[in-house]
């Protein structure tokens, strides 16, 4: 048996799987306390403990910690050289300058500041500081000076981040995010894995447990502890991963996560999830986080309807839940209970409440449940369009893709969460697509965390000329002789991963996919110095071979 | 917590085409990796990133595009590939987001370069097909009617010699290009007293520089001859051909200007538009330059901006050099202001010969030119005998020609006899006609 647990801001859902069926499912309210809420759910289920082979975990824990300002402090060495003012990327007075500088092929050319360090080191430990991230430009060519100066400092800090364990792409100022979003959430992670593990093994599960990353992949709780801010968004990606298990035969199609407060919007393509080429963002800094492309907009089933100069207006906050829930402020799921497209709660709220709103606006009360639901509709298909538009924008660097443009149209809309049946027609009908709502659509999400598999990503970079290779995420290095190819590299990557698929939480079933392959002839003099070579592997993302669904409706 | 982002002050749009596939050969200094350690060194500062500074694709330069400048010869499918006219799409584009006021200034980092092409294309000279700026220019002219007043400020380390050539009789196209003295470097020309034709004399202006010249020196040209003139003439539109071969690091010439150089020229001339033409140190100088030029036309700090072995003492102008350099602005200052005091001739035609050698390709072109004088910009033809036996009578009616130009230039074209082609540039009427001889 599988349990997946999404813990949303606003319910909690817990999925049981056994044998590629949803045996169990359960919605509860999320409480302040995360852990006290995913006992609650796994308790009230009326399952066998014993059986649980594995636990998947989607939670907001890390993304509210950076959102709500919940960070740890923690300090940061950051090494640039000349370049763009790396001050500009400060974003408190814990970071440090220290002198040193490396160039795009990895050579040092200016030394390490080492006693800039034990000074830094020292302010640091003397305000209190635990946990510690260390930055150097291109550190993903060379991790040489952020290795230093982990070394000078060992011991000081209980937490230590360096830049090029987050991610083998270039872009200093996101890695600094990157770096200084990992160091805050360290320690928060870090009690939270244990109290966690404390908590079911209090309930008598002992299987290992996962956490679902942004990319829609999973890693071992050890790997979750390390890298927590692969962590962050990973609610929209439970969404897509669990849209894609449930309609895996889907080749082109956007994901329409309907949820209370919210929409996420996704894709998928060529029959998989698709990625932010770059990095997710949060709290408006960039990052180098791998993550599926997803966007939030403030429209959900719980959006407040309020009447503004005469016009309706629906929507971004959600103020409590629906009138005929009990709640105060009308909202669109009073709108669809008085069109009978919900039969939850009761009819006659709904109706006082849209009522109102009819009365405010001089319509009656039909046709304003109407222009509530189309206005919330409206609003996911700007979104949407917006969403569609930036993803097919992204430059493309040679000729080849240049006259082979591929454009992402999607045939289907996969609709999920609360009130995705409900809003069906709806939406069918304002974006022009057919649209699927899967069995389980309401606890989709908690679906794709229990089933997506293990992931990970590592870069590969050769120059023949320097005789070197290097894997950052790995910290992995080695001589290579001048007819090294990119065959050679990329059979180096397999080997690597293999070699740390434990360090990396990885099963065993994983699939390798090339995702970027470069190779250069450097030149000079006119003649061939050596070849610098580009590689980027991923395990596979996908559904673990337990759910595999047959393509259905 | 602060927000850690840098905000740039000018909307800035870049067009980033590395043509990872293409090169003229393996060994050639235009080659795939040219803008490979550019692209590291962009990504890696994070420039895309900055609010205000966003990267848009490309386009693909059409038939009609290229006519607008030059006679192909046999054809434009035997003279350029695609990378051609991508790199010549992505200046269309950059000047695109410009006009419609997506961003306030572009910059097209892409190649091959275009500087070296002249109006008659027979192959590729100074690795160069066709030429981007130029493309660019009739395409803002056909779509922007009301944008009249252009100058292109050539800073690569070569002389312009296929922008001047294309431009030679525009009256409204002012020409600066600032090269390494062409007695020391291909393309062997670009010298003071080469103005422009007599319609347009003053509107062509070189500025040939001693091989050498350091920050200085260019520094000094671009604050007291070309800020002034941008100045008086208030153009419609700035476009800087920024080549980065002045660098002191480039293997194929001898200049000593570095990357927070090249940043403070572009903050003086303050161009609409760059385009990336040469510059071949691709690991030492590329990177830096271009993250200077970026920086600088967003608008953001790029004082810590300097090459791996900048040393502040490294280099310095001679003063005798700087008196030269000095005397040099001057006079062409001096040849700027007294240009319409020139008297032009208003009849009759007027002939040039000229030998136009493609050193990439290895053709040599003998061309006469023969331009109707005249109240308007003047109708004239060229016709060329290459090498490859390719020859053409190519007739260009500019725009704002008068009745008689026009009937001149149909005459020409109608009664062209011994050749193998015909070719014609109606540009008021934005037609474009070819055929056999
Ligand atoms: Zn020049
Ligand atoms: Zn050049
Ligand atoms: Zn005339």
């Amino acid at each position: 048996m599988i349990l997946g647990i999404d813990v949303g801001g606003t319910h909690t859902d817990v999925v049981c799987i056994s044998k590629g069926e949803v045996v169990s499912s359960m919605k509860v309210e999320t409480a302040p306390d995360i852990v006290e809420s995913i006992t609650a759910g796994v308790s009230s289920m009326n399952i066998d403990y014993d059986g649980i082979k594995r636990v998947v975990l989607s939670t907001t824990l890390t993304t509210n910690a950076i959102i709500e300002n919940r960070l740890e402090r923690a300090g940061m060495f950051v090494s640039a050289g000349p370049g763009v003012n790396p001050k500009s990327y400060f974003l408190n007075r814990d970071f440090h300058l220290i002198e040193g500088a490396i160039d795009h092929r990895g050579r040092q050319y200016i030394p390490l500041d080492e006693p800039g360090v034990e000074r830094a080191a020292r302010l640091l430990k003397d305000s209190g500081i635990d946990s510690v991230g260390i930055v150097s430009k291109f550190s993903v060519r060379n991790h040489y000076h952020e290795l230093r100066i982990k070394f000078m400092i060992e011991g000081r800090f209980k937490y230590v981040t360096m830049g090029h364990q987050m991610s083998g792409s270039l872009n200093f100022p996101r890695r600094i995010h990157t770096v200084f979003f990992n160091a805050g959430v360290l320690p928060v992670q870090a009690r939270f894995v244990s109290s966690v593990k404390k908590a079911f093994a209090g309930l008598g599960i002992k299987s290992r447990i996962l956490f679902l990353k942004a990319d829609g992949g999973t890693f071992s709780s050890s790997a979750a502890e390390r890298l927590p801010v692969e962590t962050i968004i990973s609610g929209p990606a439970a969404s897509i991963m669990g849209a894609f298990a449930l309609r895996p035969d889907e080749k082109c199609a956007a994901v329409l996560d309907i949820g209370g407060t919210t929409t996420d919007i996704g894709l998928l393509a060529l029959g998989l999830p698709v990625f932010e080429p770059k990095g997710i963002s949060i709290k408006g800094l960039k990052t180098l986080v791998r993550g599926l492309k997803t966007v939030s907009v403030g429209a959900g089933g719980d959006s407040a309807v309020i009447v503004d100069k005469g016009n309706i207006q629906v929507g971004p906050s959600r103020k409590g839940p629906p009138c005929c829930l009990g709640g105060t402020v009308p909202t669109v799921m009073d709108a669809l209970r008085v069109l009978g497209y919900v039969k939850t709660g009761s009819e006659d709220k709904a109706v006082k409440a849209v009522s109102d709103i009819a009365s405010a606006c001089g319509m009656n009360v039909e046709e304003t449940a109407k222009t509530i639901i189309r206005q919330m509709v409206g609003i996911i298909k700007n979104a949407y369009t917006d969403f569609l538009e930036d993803v097919n924008a992204n430059p493309v660097y040679t000729i080849y893709e240049m006259l082979h443009p591929e454009t992402v149209k999607p045939e289907k809309i996969i609709l999920i969460g609360g009130p995705a049946l409900a809003l069906k027609t709806f939406i069918e009908e304002e974006l022009g697509i057919p649209c699927v709502v899967p069995e389980n659509y309401d606890v989709a999400n908690a679906i794709g965390a229990a089933v997506s598999k293990t992931t990970a990503r590592i870069t590969l970079l050769a120059d023949t000329q320097r005789k070197q290779m290097i894997c950052p995420e790995l910290e992995a290095e080695d001589i290579i002789p001048p007819t090294y190819m990119i065959e050679d590299l990329k059979s180096s990557g397999e080997r690597l991963l293999k070699k740390n698929a434990v360090f990396l939480g990885l099963a065993d079933d994983y699939g390798i996919d090339v995702v970027e392959e470069q190779c250069f002839n450097m030149v000079s003099g006119f003649r061939t110095v050596g070849r610098n070579m580009r590689l980027k592997l991923q395990t596979r993302p996908g559904i673990i071979p337990e759910f595999r669904r047959k393509a259905s409706g | 917590m602060k927000t850690g982002r840098i905000k740039a002050k000018n909307r800035t749009g870049l067009i980033f085409f590395p043509a990872y596939d293409w090169e003229i050969s393996a060994f050639h200094p235009e080659r795939k990796e040219r803008l490979l350690y550019t692209h590291d060194q962009v990504i890696e500062e994070g420039l895309l990133d900055i609010e205000g500074i966003s990267e848009f694709k490309a386009g693909i330069a059409t038939d009609k595009d290229i006519s607008r400048v030059h006679f192909c010869l046999p054809d434009i499918d035997s003279v350029i590939t695609d990378s051609h006219r991508i790199s010549a799409g992505g200046c269309i584009e950059a000047a695109r987001l410009v006009l419609e006021k997506k961003v306030d200034r572009s910059f097209a980092l892409v190649r091959p370069p275009g500087h070296h092409s002249m109006r008659v294309v027979h192959g590729c000279r100074g690795f160069c097909n066709i030429n981007m700026e130029a493309i660019m220019v009739e395409w803002i002219r056909t779509n922007y009617p009301h944008i009249k007043k252009i100058v292109i400020v050539d800073t690569d380390c070569h002389h312009g010699d296929g922008t001047q050539d294309i431009f030679w009789h525009d009256p409204d196209i002012l020409f600066i290009s600032v090269h390494q003295d062409g007695r020391t470097l291909y393309p062997w020309s670009g010298f003071p007293e080469d103005l422009g034709g007599s319609g347009a004399r003053g509107m062509t202006l070189n500025v040939p520089l001693p091989p050498g010249t350091t920050d200085d020196g260019f520094i000094y040209v671009a604050e007291n001859l070309i800020r002034p003139i941008l100045d008086e003439f208030k153009p419609d539109i700035v476009i800087n051909s920024a080549g980065q071969d002045n660098h002191y690091s480039d293997p194929i010439t001898d200049m000593q200007f570095t990357a927070g150089g090249y940043a403070r020229l572009t903050e003086i001339v303050s161009p609409d538009i760059c385009v990336l033409e040469g510059g071949y140190s691709i690991e030492m100088a590329l990177p830096y330059i271009n993250t200077g030029i970026i920086l600088s036309l967003a608008g953001v700090d790029y004082s810590y901006l300097k090459e791996p072995d900048f040393r502040p003492d490294r280099f310095k102008q001679a003063s005798v050099e700087m008196k030269y350099i000095a005397g040099l602005c001057d006079s062409m200052l001096n040849y700027w202001r007294k240009r319409q005091g020139i008297p032009l001739k208003k009849e009759g035609i007027v002939e040039r010969r000229k030998t136009v050698r493609y050193d990439t390709d290895n053709i040599v072109d003998r061309q006469a030119e023969f331009k109707k004088m005249c109240d308007c910009p003047g109708v004239f033809r060229i016709e060329t005998r290459a090498s490859t036996g390719n020859s053409a009578t190519c007739v260009h009616i500019p725009r704002g020609a008068c009745e008689s130009c026009r009937s001149q230039g149909i005459e020409w074209f109608d009664s062209a006899e011994g050749f193998d082609f015909v070719q014609m540039q109606d540009m008021d009427k934005d037609i474009f006609t070819s055929r056999k001889g």
